[in-house]
């Protein structure tokens, strides 16, 4: 340390304290739970809102989240949606309460049991029933419990809000993509064209 | 008309039972602090029912008294608050806004109430309790401030349900979890714009009165005085 | 090496450090298919019913889809399925018309509490070492099977034995009838706080052996002998709901409340007046505002010849009673004993209870029976009533009579059912000896508590939400009910329920037992009881059974029309003289009277386990997670004693400590301290904590009925430490209370 001088020194205690910030933070496991739903599922004895570790709090803060996450069945909305099958076919609720329900293996299989049962997807929805098992679709859009806001899907759909409105345009997607960027600008411009409520309180509480 | 919400706490009807107390942790996901954190004082009870002692055995006597968010129209908390987290809502409500709260505790400070409680660490739960959680509210997570909101969940669902059905809300259609579990009725809870609710009746009685009224915090909670047996007219 | 390599490696550890936290989960469960179709989001109301106190309300529960961690053939994963999220009354029940109290809304953190027993267990180490291994249903269920086989066999039937909490309802028949078919006694149930004094002062009195009905929104006057009503005595709830009207209910009319007790309990604090009065001298009491109003004739007295031809004296005008007399023994002075009577007699429409501590000394039954002859005589308007029954009333049974013979001759199996005696019955009544003797110890119960800790095999019970419940109101209502409701929720775990477990026993004993319980599960054997009450008048009006069945699971049970009960012919009894009560230890030794209370937060400290409820401010002194014991500020001050500081209280059976609070809602020669802390082994949230005062008990029992005389008890106070020792923790003016500072309270 007496070899080094001025700012020399100061950069070496910088990069010190980082590396043991790092060491802390980031590799050192917390007892921490993300809540259940998404995609990463850590289990200890505890359930929190924190977020299991610095770096998925970085992620959360700065949204960094994949646009396209990559689906355990290559799902193609194009094809079902061609045929004529409306969203609320499978995304059941969404005019009654505030969440859209993602389709169980029960609900693929009810059509599927029967149509396309050659296909290799298929047949691994097939398998993951046989199994007793539900498939795990990756969570695409959703807020982080961080962000603390509620949203209620049924009033938007009473109010004749588009699907596509929020969750872009669906016939041209195979797996879901988050193509536009929920963020609360976004909420505001739509809120505020249709002169509906702004007030902190709609959506935050 | 807006709507305005308020409340009346009888305390000639109220038994001190805390019904209230269990009922509002149970549906604001209020988490349990535990033995340590309560001895520092971070037990987060949104209502608690306080008592009072005079006087000496063998006259002791025993006031009750359930004390939360008086949800003030001249809330000493709002102003203080440097990001607009604790602000008014058209309908009256004192609101918290999870996200802009930064932790500065202005608000607690400013609060004559003490109704306001802050999250000196992350709530734990430890499995499976947090399957109890109620998913129409926020779980509060550390440095936020939280309060009672008068069951602002309930709020919100009622009149989106009455958007739906195209009509107007109707008197004891809902009410918070309080004042819905309190077996001897002392807590009404309704909208003091409709002049037909049972809380606008109540809180022009004339054994109303405010807490800490001469603050001048307008607090939108009436309390009706505790009745004497001398069997005064009432109502 | 120097600075360069220096930091190149810190550079290169702190880019490693960054990259680990990219890394993905370590588990990634499986999700099983959901067992039922839920919408998320939207809440579906189910009704129950609560189990908490013997009151039986009326529960809707809140249900909502979520994801739970579960084990599912022997995987572990998650499942989405319907979550209980809040507990509220079911506003058709007509006990408790929609309200609910804190102990009923604490109850949900029984079905998610993380110490529920999860699979069935076998001991492998020493009893009460807590060495369980997890064993399958199936295995299980032919140990017991065979045990039970073997004793049939060896002729032992009548050695086995059911230790079970009250309960109500078909579970009762069930027990019941297995036992009586197998050859077996009847089963034990037991309760710290019976209430058999009651019921049986009820009998003779009344006609009816049961805990008494109060419409007090009928009332004008209700003048109360130490019931906790408001708070934890009988039917809380229903009780509560007619109070609030009794108080604001009716434009012009507020009723009056007198509240007669030696420490105030959370109904005293809520009295207009309250009336110290010496421990078991109420009766006495009684019988002096009886003697103004018979003297003065303030009343009429035939309305009283049955209850009053019970008590000696009375066709005589109860000469020994005089007001002068009775304030030379209970400290109440002539003169309000003479307002009070005046007062009773004045009002519309009066009522007269009397329970808890008054019933729970020697002289218990005298006390009852003298306040029941008050009450017949100023009770102008029918405010006590007794709900009507279906079925038959079982015989009144005091709790530690029937322990009693589990310790004289301890049985060769026992079935335990949520009873916990280890914790709860007066040690010298020596059941862990007993319990030591029994070589097989079946438990039902969720929850390994003192007793359960005893068992050698496990098979726990559903949660009360995940079965089916039924109970009958013994109180609260006018009306019969009968409460009914399937599962709110699906088994989180791999329990199973009770009743089915036993149905299935008695298949495998097989012979005359399963002839009596061919019903292949629970729900069926309530269906078979419950539709005959198609034909009474009540809440379903159907034509068939079927439709009976769904209406009645739908409304959460059926009520009769409501019904005042017939007046019953006088019993033929010698009356009964003024009784005094006796007590253990000597006063000279054992200066204060000894009040162990049932606790708002935990009743008898079956619920201790429950973090809500130990976080709930205590309603008259805000202590939250503690044990303490309420002093009278000038018997402090005698003593040396300031709030907060540990003290120690001994008995001539033992002795406890917890930190002191000094109150003036009690008397100078008594000390209190509330029951349900003091668990040696109760999960996670309340073992190690606290005081046991049931422990320090002397084993006094009321004369006639043999029930624990809880209030007999005398003990002395001495101080052994200060705050710090103590731990005391108040929500109330305890903002600054860290213990870590030296700050004086």
């Amino acid at each position: 340390m007496r070899m080094l001088r001025g700012w020399r020194r100061g950069l070496l205690v910088l990069l010190v304290c980082a590396w043991t910030w790092g060491v802390v933070e980031i590799v050192l496991p917390r007892p921490a739970t993300r809540a259940a739903g998404s995609a990463e599922y850590v289990t200890t004895g505890v359930f929190t809102p924190a977020h299991p570790n610095a770096f998925a709090a970085v992620k959360d803060f700065v949204d960094l989240h994949p646009e396209h996450p990559v689906q355990p069945i290559a799902y193609t909305h194009t094809v079902h949606l061609a045929k004529g099958l409306p969203c609320t076919f499978c995304h059941v609720g969404v005019d009654q309460g505030p969440e859209a329900r993602i389709p169980g293996v029960t609900v693929c299989m009810s059509c599927h049991q029967s149509i396309a049962t050659d296909r290799p997807e298929i047949k691994k929805i097939a398998a993951y029933q046989a199994r007793g098992e539900d498939i795990p679709w990756v969570r695409v859009y959703n807020y982080s419990e961080s962000a603390h806001v509620r949203f209620n899907h049924a009033p938007h759909i009473r109010a004749g809000v588009d699907c596509a409105a929020c969750h872009s345009d669906l016939t041209k997607q195979t797996t879901a993509e988050r193509k536009i960027d929920l963020n609360m600008g976004f909420c505001i411009n739509c809120h505020t064209q249709k002169k509906v409520s702004i007030d902190c309180e709609t959506c935050h509480y | 008309m807006a709507h305005k919400w308020g409340m009346v706490v009888d305390l000639d009807r109220c038994t001190g039972c805390e019904a209230c107390v269990v009922a509002c942790h149970a549906e604001n996901n209020i988490p349990t602090a535990g033995e340590d954190q309560a001895a520092r004082g971070r037990a987060k009870h949104w209502i608690r029912v306080e008592r009072y002692w005079e006087g000496d055995f063998p006259n002791p006597r025993v006031r009750f008294q359930p004390v939360l968010c008086q949800q003030c129209d001249e809330a000493p908390c709002e102003p203080v608050c440097p990001t607009y987290a604790s602000y008014h809502t058209p309908e009256g409500l004192n609101s918290q806004v999870y996200n802009r709260c930064i932790g500065t505790r202005f608000c607690a400070n400013a609060c004559p109430y003490n109704v306001r409680f802050f999250n000196f660490y992350n709530p734990e739960w430890d499995k499976p309790l947090q399957l109890q959680l109620n998913p129409d509210v926020s779980v509060r997570s550390v440095g936020i401030m939280e309060k009672c909101t008068f069951c602002v969940q309930r709020i919100k669902a009622a009149e989106i349900q009455a958007e739906a059905e195209k009509r107007e809300l109707k008197d004891g259609e809902f009410t918070t979890a309080c004042a819905q579990s309190c077996p001897s009725k002392a807590l009404i809870f309704g909208d003091l714009n409709d002049s037909t609710s049972e809380v606008a009746r109540l809180s022009s009685s004339n054994r109303g009165t405010k807490l800490l009224g001469e603050l001048g915090t307008k607090p939108n909670v009436t309390y009706l005085e505790r009745g004497t047996w001398d069997n005064a007219s009432h109502g | 090496m120097e600075r360069r390599d220096f930091i190149k490696i810190s550079a290169l550890s702190g880019v490693m450090a960054t990259l680990e936290g990219c890394r993905n989960a370590e588990k990634q469960f499986i999700r099983f298919v959901p067992e039922e179709e839920l919408v998320p989001g939207i809440a579906t109301i189910k009704p129950s019913v609560c189990t908490v106190c013997s009151a039986g309300c009326g529960l809707l529960v809140r249900v909502m889809q979520g994801e739970a961690e579960v084990v599912r053939r022997g995987q572990q994963g998650l499942i989405k399925m319907g979550l209980a999220k809040k507990l509220e009354g079911n506003p058709q029940h007509p006990v408790n018309q929609g309200k609910l109290c804190a102990r009923g809304q604490a109850s949900l953190q029984m079905l998610y509490h993380p110490d529920r027993i999860t699979h069935p267990t076998k001991r492998t180490g020493a009893r009460g070492s807590g060495e369980f291994q997890t064993i399958n249903w199936d295995d299980a269920l032919k140990e017991v099977a065979a045990h039970l086989g073997t004793l049939q066999a060896s002729g032992s039937a009548h050695s086995l034995a059911f230790l079970s909490r009250p309960l109500s309802g078909q579970r009762v028949e069930l027990i019941s009838k297995f036992l009586k078919v197998y050859g077996a006694p009847p089963p034990i149930w037991y309760q710290p706080f019976d209430e058999a004094v009651l019921r049986q002062a009820n009998l003779l009195s009344f006609g009816h052996a049961a805990l008494p009905t109060f419409d007090l929104a009928r009332a004008d006057y209700a003048i109360c002998f130490g019931a906790d009503f408001l708070g934890t005595w009988n039917s809380p709830v229903a009780q509560s709901i007619g109070y609030g009207e009794m108080r604001q209910g009716r434009p012009g009319r507020r009723a009056k409340l007198v509240q007669i007790e030696a420490r105030m309990s959370q109904t005293g604090a809520n009295a207009d007046e309250w009336i110290a009065c010496r421990p078991g001298m109420e009766g006495v009491l009684a019988l002096g505002i009886a003697h103004v109003i018979l003297a003065e004739k303030l009343a009429p007295q035939a309305a009283a010849a049955r209850t009053g031809s019970l008590i000696a004296g009375w066709q005589e005008g109860l000469p020994g009673y005089t007001p002068e007399a009775v304030e030379k023994q209970t400290g109440v002075s002539a003169a309000v004993i003479k307002r009070l009577a005046h007062e009773l007699t004045q009002s519309g429409s009066a009522v007269a209870m009397i329970g808890g501590p008054p019933l729970a000394h020697t002289n218990g039954l005298f006390n009852a029976l003298a306040v029941n002859a008050l009450e017949s005589l100023v009770d102008k308007n029918s405010v006590l009533s007794f709900t009507p029954q279906v079925g038959d009333v079982a015989p009144v049974q005091a709790s530690l009579a029937a322990l009693h013979g589990l310790s004289a001759q301890p049985p060769q199996m026992l079935f335990l059912y949520e009873a916990n005696p280890l914790f709860s019955a007066p040690p010298a009544l020596h059941v862990r000896e007993a319990l030591a003797k029994i070589p097989y110890i079946v438990s039902f119960g969720s929850f390994i508590d003192e007793t359960s800790a005893q068992a050698d095999l496990i098979l726990p019970d559903h949660a009360a939400l995940e079965s089916w419940m039924d109970s009958v109101a013994e109180s609260g209502s006018s009306r019969a009910v009968v409460s009914l409701a399937p599962p709110a929720v699906l088994p989180l775990h791999d329990t199973r329920p009770m009743p089915d477990v036993l149905l299935g026993l008695g298949r495998q004993v097989g012979g005359e037992v399963a002839k009596a319980l061919p019903w292949a599960t629970y729900d069926a054997m309530l269906r078979a009881a419950l539709v005959p009450l198609r034909t009474r008048p009540g809440s379903i009006d159907v034509k068939t059974d079927d439709d009976f069945w769904d209406a009645a699971q739908t409304q959460g049970g059926w009520w009769s029309s409501p019904s005042i009960s017939p007046p019953v012919p006088a019993v033929k009894r010698a009356p009964l003289s003024a009784v005094s009560p006796q007590f253990a230890g000597a006063a000279a030794d054992f200066p204060f009277y000894f009040l162990p209370y049932v606790s708002q937060s935990f009743g008898d400290g079956s619920l201790a386990h429950l973090p809500w409820l130990q976080e709930l401010p205590d309603v008259l002194t805000s202590a939250m997670w503690s044990s303490w014991v309420e002093i009278n500020p000038k018997t402090g001050d005698r003593l040396g004693i300031k709030q907060g500081d540990l003290v120690e209280i001994a008995s001539e059976q033992g002795s406890v400590r917890a930190a002191a609070v000094l109150s003036p809602g009690i008397a100078p020669d008594m000390v209190a301290m509330p029951v349900g802390q003091g668990h040696e082994n109760f999960t996670r949230f309340a073992s190690g904590r606290g005081a046991n005062p049931l422990s320090i008990l002397a084993p006094l029992t009321e004369q006639e009925t043999g029930s624990l005389a809880w209030a007999a008890t005398r003990v002395k106070l001495a101080r052994t430490g200060g705050p710090e020792q103590a731990r005391l923790v108040l929500f109330a003016g305890g903002m600054s209370g860290f213990p870590h500072e030296e700050q004086p309270r």
